[in-house]
């Protein structure tokens, strides 16, 4: 049998919710995936946090909120903690986007899901791996191989590649096929006929796709009506996804008409994330790091984009018209959500939509049709407290710290008593009381709790106070003492002092006001209220979301065709609709499972390996046939040395077996070939091809997807008994391999 | 060329049966250093590592060997590093030859080796007709390299490959290809210390078969890093603290950003040395700069950390220098000029104004290649010829401090012995160090088992891999695991290196390939009774059923269960078959048969004894046949006292037995021979069975 795989998916099946799926490898635990929304709704990761523990990696496909947002809250909250395997750029801008959605979410609320810290040790684990990087799994997952490839969508998006024992499951979600500025196309279509493939409906029944130029060209056109008006643009963004490919068509464009209204792009990263973006050449489109390699132009190199990493740089900047690229796309929080509130009410302002929001935000809400005229919105600020406040939440603050200092120093006690009653045998001679009862610190804070020692009681049960003793031992031999050579190795350490005192690893590149707004501790708290905001502005919505159509994601499904497949992502109707196509036209094996509900993939291919030995082979001969080579065997079966099955040649003669033809004829090119030779072609009714004056030639029986799983093809040739028939079974015979 | 290449595939030809030789031959840098090329072959594939050039020899005369191959027959070449010695002949070898492979390189190689290629152009003052090529080959050259990312698996018509962090010199890779399961390690050149900047090298994951490694440093043990950047900088300031001037000829690129980053540290350091200028005279490695800042990625932690603050490439107290008119030569100051060797340039201008004055220091960081002025003064000759050709004293201190990232004795030897490749190569190497660093790693390999080898240029090392041919048998030839002694028969699909065996049925399953039926159907015009062909055909064929067609209700013959035959019309009938062979056939002679019956009134006389008689004749003529064929195949046979056929062959004997096909004989390649025509002259001999399955 093959190998054993099941999917459980904990997150986003039925709906638009994030991504996040349990996938079984032969009892190694994959989860793909670790999404959240932009609303941080606890409630999603119920699943996930019933299987967290028992996970054993965990595959990354793209760098937004959807698809690895909830990775700093499982590690700390729900105990994952597993290896984390993502491409570079999925790890750093993955990063980067976490660190916006907690600041705009710390700005605007008590957010205490995760701090900073959380996500850097969530993020610190993550091994890298390049596109094509064949990773072999060590331990538990001994015999699995993972591979990253290029996905499309967002820069360094992959689609998850996990082999064992020669057979594919293949994680393709939010692929795009189609090239863009900064992206290559994804390679999905260069697997054939994975064991699985788990893949998303989300854009099942999307298909109005319009072409990129009549697009650009709408989008730039709506941007420059309002500008030219007098008004701004905003366009509500991700961190650090899409928003790399519009960036590049503002570039462009404005490069190309002189325009001088300025494009502030702004999220509490923005510098960072082109820094890293423009190391970032070898992960993007072909075009991009040709024209790098060829003049050195780095593309991210924006001279028309100026960088803002918070709300007053933009409010200082000079008036009139601009365009705004701010996070968050939801609109729930970030700088998008401020500035929309500002600017919602002046008719010459235009909010421009890149990718459908997220369900229940804001900016789902104002993609409806009709928009709506009015929206409710809380708008929420920190603020330092003052006067009363301030001195209540000073007491509040000192109330606590003694309350703590209190039970902390009687837990201690506590474990002293304890140790103390239980350490006779132990080794340490003494414990040393070094703790303090509040009263005596005082105000003097905690720094000094550890050098006093107050009422030194020592337990009935202890020997004597001794100062530590430790035996120094060293062992002796014939040479005298016994020396570690690595004790006088003189360490190389002071040249790396130039260095190593910039200290940190991606903290250091944090912007400086997102250092303050970590570094400050002044007290604060979040005051909200309610806006009946006068939504007057023009709202538009585009495709920029970098995803493929309906019908793109139907021919790349039927032209990877696998033995089965597993459909998430989309809401009910989509997913229903995909896997009816899929039913009909591609494979028998289509799941649709709910959420936690696991469907068992395995494949019921059967297999066993077998030695071909060297008598077999030297009488077989190979027809070419594209890239492979086929040929027909008759052995039998015997045994090599160690022990291992080995196809040998029949003793005997071998029974005749059935023809087969091999080859797939396209009529198209069968008529060329056909002309080429002399003869007179020509299509007749009903896909029939007249050759010659009498002969016709058609494909008959159900003509199915080219490699489908609908059966040879059958080719009917027909005609009166003449000459020309027999040269035209000759040269149709010539398109086949007879095996 | 083509005598030549001849030659290495005459080589070749017995063994394409097995394919189980490999053949390493270094075109380049066999027992030398400079040019680097290393020929392979394995079943069929051929690779090529690297694609240097000689920088002591000018022209063709610097060029890898290239004639002793056939460069159309190249599937893949890789280059490892962007140094003229490992990629300037790529331009010639792509523009100029019949070669039509792919050619892979990393980002930052590939970035890189355009300005270094554009500017040796420039530079290399030779004669029209050496050029090998010019700036427009080197862009054409361009759009035919194609990129690959480290640790990037790659496949090439069943060749893999991927690359690992070489250290050395930014983007430079070590590449392991696979071939049919045999994997070869091609270290170009590499470092296994970290530096300012670069990583140190990989430790590939797998061991490979077959080691193709660099022997620059050969048994030498470098000083630690600590100590020779100590020296460096010792020299420099103690040189310019007395009013000297200090020469440091490098190459461009690779060591000299290094250099540049100790030195950029140093005058930080030291405040006292503030007013002394450095200058970097290159052109080129300012234009490169901006590659270092964009890839940064490939370099190591160290560097990416300070990258977090400023751009360690952007240098505070090194100004750049384009030309030695600019230079106002007044004082104490510090050149880092190129070329590295001395052979001409800003570097050789400065050396010879400075050689004379014993204040004046000349640091050679690096190693040096045999040939070059830079190698001449490493031996402090008392006086050295000048560019215009008069002798001067040669006074200047020099020193040889090797910050060259090659690796030593001791990289190497640990190197090997965790990846314990049973065959070693030694490449890009002077021969006696060379050979000095076989003996010694001879010692550190002492069982045996592991095989050092050191060919010169175009000296083939030839290997057996005798890797077994494993076959998944999958789909409904594989419900049953079968026994010893089974039969397996199914379709056997060969992609790249891995078989399949699949029933014929299934192959549109798990192969992109299809099958297909025809069916024909012809129409011949006969006006006779039905019922004659139907009499006729029972006469010649064993079977022949008769039906009427459920459509038209006109009555239907099948033959042999294969063939249809109808009455269409009064005048017309017609033949349905669906075809093979054996269909074919019946159906031809079905066809005669009709033919004949509307040309005449045939006359069939049956005779039952003939019948008996033609048998019996059928077997003496078969037996006649048998006996021809086999002396046309091995000449001396003779009827045996047994009934058995004696055949000879060159003093071997064997004994035929004609009924079982049973082979007797001493000699196991003769019987086989025997055993396997006679099969095939039976089978041809026999009457076919029509009751195929």
């Amino acid at each position: 049998m093959g190998t054993s795989v099941q999917v459980t998916p904990l997150c986003g099946v039925y709906n638009e919710n994030p991504l996040s799926y349990l996938v079984s490898v032969d009892g190694f635990n994959f989860l793909i995936d670790c999404g959240w929304n932009d609303l941080f709704d606890t409630s999603l990761l119920e699943p996930l946090s019933r299987v967290a523990s028992t996970i054993d990696a965990v595959l990354l496909s793209h760098p937004d909120t959807l698809h690895l947002g909830a990775l700093p809250y499982a590690m700390k909250q729900l105990g994952l903690s597993a290896p984390v395997y993502a491409t570079e750029p999925v790890h750093r801008l993955g990063l980067l986007t976490m660190y916006d959605q907690f600041l705009s979410r710390k700005q605007v609320s008590d957010f205490d899901l995760f701090t900073l810290d959380d996500i850097d040790n969530a993020f610190q684990n993550v091994i890298r791996l390049t596109y094509s990087q064949n990773y072999h799994l060590p331990g538990k997952g001994e015999g699995i191989v993972i591979a990253p490839h290029v996905a499309g969508h967002m820069l360094g998006g992959s689609i998850w590649r996990i082999t064992k024992d020669g057979e594919d499951v293949i994680y393709a979600v939010d692929y795009n096929h189609r090239k863009e500025r900064h992206l290559n196309g994804t390679v999905l279509q260069s697997f054939v006929r994975p064991a699985v493939l788990i893949t998303d409906a989300y854009h099942a029944l999307y298909t109005n796709q319009t072409a990129r130029q009549q697009r650009d060209k709408e989008f730039l056109d709506t941007i420059s009506k309002h500008l030219e008006v007098g008004g701004n643009v905003l366009l509500p963004v991700d961190t650090a996804g899409r928003v790399l490919e519009l960036l590049l068509i503002l570039e462009q464009h404005w490069s190309q008409r002189g325009f001088s209204f300025p494009i502030y792009f702004l999220t509490y990263v923005s510098s960072s994330t082109i820094d890293y973006v423009k190391s970032f050449l070898e992960w993007m489109s072909d075009s991009i790091s040709k024209s790098f390699e060829t003049s050195r132009d780095n593309a991210f190199l924006l001279r028309h984009v100026t960088l803002l990493i918070n709300k007053t740089d933009l409010d200082n900047a000079p008036p009139g018209p601009k365009v705004v690229l701010a996070s968050m796309g939801s609109l729930e929080a970030g700088f998008a959500r401020d500035i929309f509130v500002e600017w919602a009410n002046d008719p010459r302002n235009l909010v421009l939509f890149t990718e459908t929001g997220q369900f229940g935000t804001l900016a789902r809400m104002l993609q409806s049709s009709p928009p709506p005229k009015f929206v409710k919105v809380t708008m929420s600020k920190r603020v330092p407290l003052a006067g009363e406040e301030l001195i209540a939440y000073e007491e509040e603050q000192n109330r606590l710290k003694r309350e703590e200092a209190l039970r902390a120093s009687l837990v201690k006690e506590e474990e002293i008593k304890a140790s103390h009653g239980s350490d006779d045998n132990s080794s340490e001679p003494m414990v040393i009381d070094t703790k303090t009862t509040h009263d005596a610190v005082g105000s003097h804070g905690p720094a000094y709790k550890d050098i006093l020692i107050d009422g030194f009681v020592p337990p009935s049960s202890s020997v004597a106070p001794m100062f530590p003793f430790f035996d120094n031992a060293c062992e002796w031999d014939e040479f005298g003492e016994v020396i570690n050579p690595d004790d006088y190795v003189i360490k190389d350490e002071d040249m790396d002092r130039g260095a190593m005192h910039t200290g940190g690893d991606v903290d250091g590149r944090l912007d400086e006001a997102t250092a303050s707004l970590m570094l400050d501790t002044r007290p604060s708290k979040v005051i909200s209220n309610e806006l009946i905001v006068t939504v007057s502005c023009s709202l538009v919505k585009m495709d920029y979301e970098g995803r493929s159509d309906g019908r793109s994601i139907k021919s790349m499904i039927a032209h990877v065709s696998p033995l089965k497949l597993v459909l998430v992502h989309a809401i009910a109707e989509a997913t229903e609709h995909l896997k009816q196509h899929c039913l009909n036209n591609i494979c028998p094996h289509v799941y649709a499972p709910q959420i936690e509900e696991t469907v068992d993939v395995t494949s019921d291919l059967c297999a066993y390996k077998v030695q071909l030995s060297e008598k077999l082979m030297s009488n077989v001969i190979f027809k070419k046939l594209g890239d492979s080579e086929v040929a027909w065997v008759d052995s039998e079966v015997g045994k090599t040395e160690s022990d291992m099955r080995s196809l040998q040649p029949m003793a005997g003669a071998a029974s005749p077996h059935k023809p087969v033809l091999v080859g797939d004829l396209k009529i198209a090119d069968f008529k060329q070939f056909l002309s080429s030779k002399g003869v007179q072609v020509e299509f007749a009714g009903g896909g029939a091809l007249r050759c010659g004056e009498y002969v016709t030639l058609r494909k008959v029986g159900p003509t199915g997807q080219k490699g489908g799983a609908s059966g040879p093809q059958q080719i009917l040739i027909e005609g009166p008994l003449c000459e020309d028939y027999y040269k035209i079974r000759d040269y149709l015979y010539s398109q086949f391999y007879l095996l | 060329m083509a005598s030549s290449s001849t030659s290495l595939k005459r080589r070749e030809q017995p063994t394409t049966r097995d394919g189980d030789q490999l053949i390493v031959t270094p075109l380049g840098a066999g027992s030398e250093v400079g040019r680097s090329c290393v020929y392979m072959s394995f079943r069929g594939k051929n690779i090529l590592f690297d694609c240097g050039i000689h920088p002591a020899y000018s022209g063709m005369a610097a060029l890898p060997y290239f004639d002793e191959i056939d460069p159309s027959t190249i599937d893949v070449l890789l280059i490892t590093h962007f140094h003229i010695d490992h990629a300037a002949s790529l331009p010639y070898f792509l523009e100029k030859t019949t070669f039509n492979g792919r050619v892979f390189m990393t980002h930052a190689t590939k970035a890189i080796y355009k300005l270094l290629l554009t500017d040796y152009v420039k530079v290399s003052k030779v004669s029209v007709e050496d050029m090998l090529f010019d700036e427009q080959d080197i862009n054409k050259s361009m759009d035919k390299i194609e990129v690959i990312d480290f640790h990037q698996t790659v496949e090439v018509n069943g060749i893999k490959f991927w690359c690992y962090t070489a250290g050395h010199v930014l983007g430079a890779a070590m590449f392991m290809v696979d071939i049919a399961g045999v994997r070869i390690l091609y270290t170009g050149d590499y470092s296994r210390e970290e530096d300012r900047h670069l990583r140190a090298a990989e430790l590939p994951q797998f061991s490979p078969d077959i080691c193709i490694i660099e022997s620059t440093s050969g048994v030498q043990l470098h000083q630690s890093r600590h100590i020779r950047e100590k020296r460096f900088t010792d020299v420099i300031h103690s040189t310019v603290a007395q009013g000297g001037r200090v020469l440091i000829p490098a190459f461009a690129l690779g060591r000299a950003q290094e250099l540049l980053l100790i030195l950029d540290e140093y005058w930080a350091n030291h405040p006292d040395l503030e007013n002394i200028p450095i200058y970097y005279a290159s052109p080129l490695a300012k234009k490169c700069m901006a590659v270092y800042q964009t890839y940064i990625l490939s370099m190591n932690d160290r560097i990416r950390n300070q990258f977090a603050n400023s751009n360690p490439f952007v240098f505070k107290h090194i100004s750049p220098l384009n030309s030695i008119d600019e230079f106002s030569d007044v004082g104490p100051c510090v050149v880092m000029a190129t070329p590295g060797g001395l052979q001409s340039g800003l570097s050789r201008q400065l050396f010879d104004r400075w050689c004379s004055d014993k204040k004046n220091a000349c640091i050679i960081p690096g190693y040096m290649v045999e040939g070059t002025l830079a190698k001449t003064i490493i031996n402090e000759p008392k006086e050295v010829t000048l560019m215009n050709g008069l002798t001067a004293p040669l006074n200047m201190q020099v020193h040889y401090i090797s910050f060259s990232a090659h690796a030593d004795y001791a990289q190497t030897s640990t190197f090997l012995k965790e990846l314990m490749p049973p065959n070693i190569i030694l490449v890009h190497g002077e021969a006696n160090e060379m050979m000095r660093l076989k003996q010694k790693l001879f010692t550190e390999f002492p069982d045996g088992n592991t095989r050092i080898m050191t060919p010169k240029n175009c000296e083939s090392v030839e290997m057996y891999f005798n890797s077994e041919k494993l076959a998944k048998t999958i789909g409904r030839l594989a419900e049953k695991t079968p026994d010893v002694g089974d039969s397996v028969s199914g379709i056997l699909v060969k992609k790249g290196f891995t078989y399949q065996i699949m029933a014929p049925d299934e192959l549109h399953v798990f192969s992109q390939l299809s099958t297909a039926t025809v069916t024909q159907r012809i129409t011949i015009p006969f006006a006779g009774a039905f019922g004659v062909i139907k009499h006729r055909l029972e006469k010649i064929f064993e079977s022949v059923e008769s039906s009427t067609d459920e459509e038209s209700g006109l009555p239907a013959l099948k033959v042999h269960e294969r063939v249809t035959v109808k009455q269409e019309s009064e005048k017309h009938i017609s033949l349905q078959w669906s075809s093979d062979p054996i269909s074919d056939m019946v159906s031809d002679s079905t066809v005669a048969l009709v033919l004949n019956i509307s040309r005449e009134v045939p006359k069939i006389v049956v005779e039952e004894e003939d019948a008996v008689k033609s048998e019996e004749e059928n077997g003496k003529k078969v037996e006649k046949v048998i006996y021809a064929l086999l002396v046309s195949l091995f000449g001396d046979v003779k009827l045996g006292e047994n009934g058995k056929l004696v055949i000879r062959v060159d003093g071997n004997v064997a004994q035929l037995d004609k009924e079982s096909g049973e082979v007797e004989s001493e000699h196991s390649g003769l019987k086989e021979r025997i055993r396997v025509a006679f099969e095939r002259i039976r089978s041809a001999v026999k009457p076919i069975p029509l009751s195929a399955s």
